[in-house]
């Protein structure tokens, strides 16, 4: 996916994201990360057509990302949000089942294929054995991937995730993590998503953008862009560098203002 | 699943009794037997005024009632708002004044006057959405700006009525003196209503997701929302059209369905017509016969039914 000179103003007031350009590379793991406010949620649903630049293209393959229709776009990029609203009732099966909406028709049907599909992410989020249970009977880390079933449902090359681990404890956040690693480097799925913890972001992802106020600073691999000096400039806080092969690898510690 | 089956079986035993039980009752009495016979011999004077007087309001009553419950039911899906109602943010009181409007000045449109209700309807329901969309529905706004606009069109008609234009039953709600010609026109307009919110179950369960998530799946909400509003204001212009203003039912039926057969649509939208079609026929019989030879309207019996058991809900949750 390309962004070129993109631009937007949620109140005409202050550029949350200000004339900015990247690309996300095809079969790559990419984390936006920055300060809060910093436009990177706003960038996330650029990509994800839920915002509107006033300037600049989005194209997805050569296409503009407006000029999708909607069910067509679905096939191509899915989104996890942070935060979902739990229906009543409803059970995991039932609510990945929707993912399949993008690929039916009206009146046209490929079951077989619907129910390959559902069982593929119900699989790959080891939820087979929770498939009939109600999502208000889930642990919070459950239901997080019962929401990534639903996208991967859509069986699309680009996964977004919005700050997938907030609201979650270590365990289910490495959890998540890892099941993120699994579906780029098993089944090559293009993932770009929002994360807050640094350590994370250097541990999970290819490419790093860092973000502040509607710009991006600086983006490459992890250890190019995650630098004591940029991280003081961007987040005003010292940090201590550590690498740590080949257990730990690359970490910062925070340690003052 | 057992808890369904027994759910619909038992309401569809009552409303059974309920209906041979409104057509025998009443300053014309029969009993079960003489009822059955009578029914296949016409020769028996007593059938022949209960065919002409009493068949006509119980086939409205059970219209009636299902339409309004089925449009609280989609009201509700489609403003994610277990408060929407048509009686309680104005669609029926948009409806009926478009219709008085109508039948006061143009009678000879009588059989098309449910359309106009619906045109009515259909811009107090506007009014609403658009009133209270703020990038995004407001649950507590929307109630809001629909009682307003309720208190509004109600105003509306009273100044009508005081003008001394005859308001009929669009204005205090009454069953009694229905003809075959109400029954055709509630039967056609409400089936055709009925059967199409029949036909939107899927999209009903996807609402109750949020917004954000729908659209990531390519589900052009705002057509869907459109589709169920717009079906949801044809079930109740058509039903205050005919019977007037019967505020409650469509609050009370499907939070009462909810908690017998559960949220799925599919299941949830032919129980509470069923439901609906049931209590308003009970509060039309109970209507006529507690006071017999006055009445009661059955609007009346639901407020004061409805009042204490909606209470009974929100404090049981």
């Amino acid at each position: 996916m390309e962004l070129k000179d993109i631009s937007l103003s949620h109140d005409q007031k202050t550029m949350h994201l200000d004339h900015v350009s990247t690309t996300i590379k095809r079969g790559k793991v990419t984390t936006i990360i920055g300060p809060n406010g910093c436009g990177k949620s706003t960038l996330l649903s650029v990509m994800s057509r839920n915002n509107t630049p006033s300037t600049g293209t989005a194209q997805l393959a050569q296409k503009d990302l407006m000029n999708y229709k909607p069910k067509e776009f679905a096939k191509k990029l899915a989104i996890v949000y942070q935060q979902n609203e739990i229906p009543k009732e409803l059970t995991v099966e039932k609510l990945v089942a929707y993912g399949r909406i993008p690929h039916n028709q009206m009146f046209k049907k490929d079951a077989k294929k619907d129910e390959a599909a559902i069982q593929w992410a119900l699989e790959s989020t080891k939820l087979i054995d929770k498939s009939t249970k109600s999502l208000e009977a889930l642990s919070g880390g459950e239901r997080q991937r019962v929401w990534i079933a639903l996208a991967l449902a859509q069986q699309t090359e680009i996964l977004c995730l919005d700050e997938p681990t907030t609201y979650l404890d270590i365990y289910y956040q490495l959890e998540l993590l890892e099941l993120v690693k699994r579906l780029n480097e098993e089944h090559g799925l293009t993932i770009v998503m929002v994360l807050h913890d640094i350590n994370q972001a250097i541990r999970y992802s290819d490419h790093i953008i860092l973000m502040q106020s509607g710009k991006i600073i600086a983006e490459g691999a992890p250890e190019e862009v995650i630098t004591e000096q940029l991280i003081k400039t961007v987040y005003g806080v010292k940090v201590l560098f550590k690498n740590d092969e080949p257990s730990a690898g690359l970490y910062i510690v925070p340690i003052g203002i | 699943m057992r808890k369904k089956m027994i759910s619909f079986i038992a309401v569809i035993a009552l409303l059974f009794v309920m209906i041979v039980y409104a057509a025998t009752t009443g300053s014309v009495k029969m009993e079960f037997l003489e009822f059955c016979k009578a029914l296949f011999d016409s020769s028996n004077e007593k059938i022949a005024v209960i065919k002409d007087l009493r068949f006509p309001r119980i086939i409205v009553a059970l219209f009636a009632g299902a339409a309004l419950s089925v449009s609280g039911v989609l009201l509700q899906a489609v403003m994610r708002n277990p408060l929407a109602d048509a009686g309680v943010i104005g669609i029926s009181a948009g409806a009926g004044l478009a219709s008085t409007v109508i039948i006061t000045f143009f009678p000879m449109l009588f059989f098309w006057s449910p359309l106009f209700a619906f045109l009515g309807g259909a811009f107090a329901c506007f009014l609403v959405f658009s009133l209270s969309w703020k990038s995004g529905l407001n649950p507590l706004k929307l109630i809001l700006v629909g009682i307003a606009i309720n208190a509004m069109f109600t105003g509306l008609r009273e100044i009508g009525g005081f003008m001394g234009v005859p308001t009929g039953s669009s204005v205090t709600s009454n069953i009694t003196m229905k003809t075959w010609a109400d029954v055709d026109l509630l039967v056609t307009y409400g089936s055709f209503g009925l059967i199409l919110a029949l036909l939107l179950y899927k999209w009903c369960n996807l609402l109750a997701l949020q917004d954000k998530t729908v659209k990531s799946l390519g589900f052009e909400l705002g057509k869907a929302r459109i589709v169920i509003a717009a079906v949801a204001v044809l079930l109740a212009a058509v039903s205050t059209a005919v019977v007037g203003v019967i505020a409650f039912v469509g609050l009370l039926v499907p939070h009462i369905a909810r908690k017998l057969v559960g949220t799925d649509h599919k299941v949830l939208i032919p129980f509470t017509a069923l439901v609906g079609a049931l209590l308003i026929l009970v509060a039309d019989t109970l209507g006529r016969t507690l006071v017999a030879p006055q009445e009661i309207p059955a609007s009346t019996l639901m407020a004061i039914i409805g009042g204490p058991f909606l209470i009974f809900l929100l404090r049981k949750e």
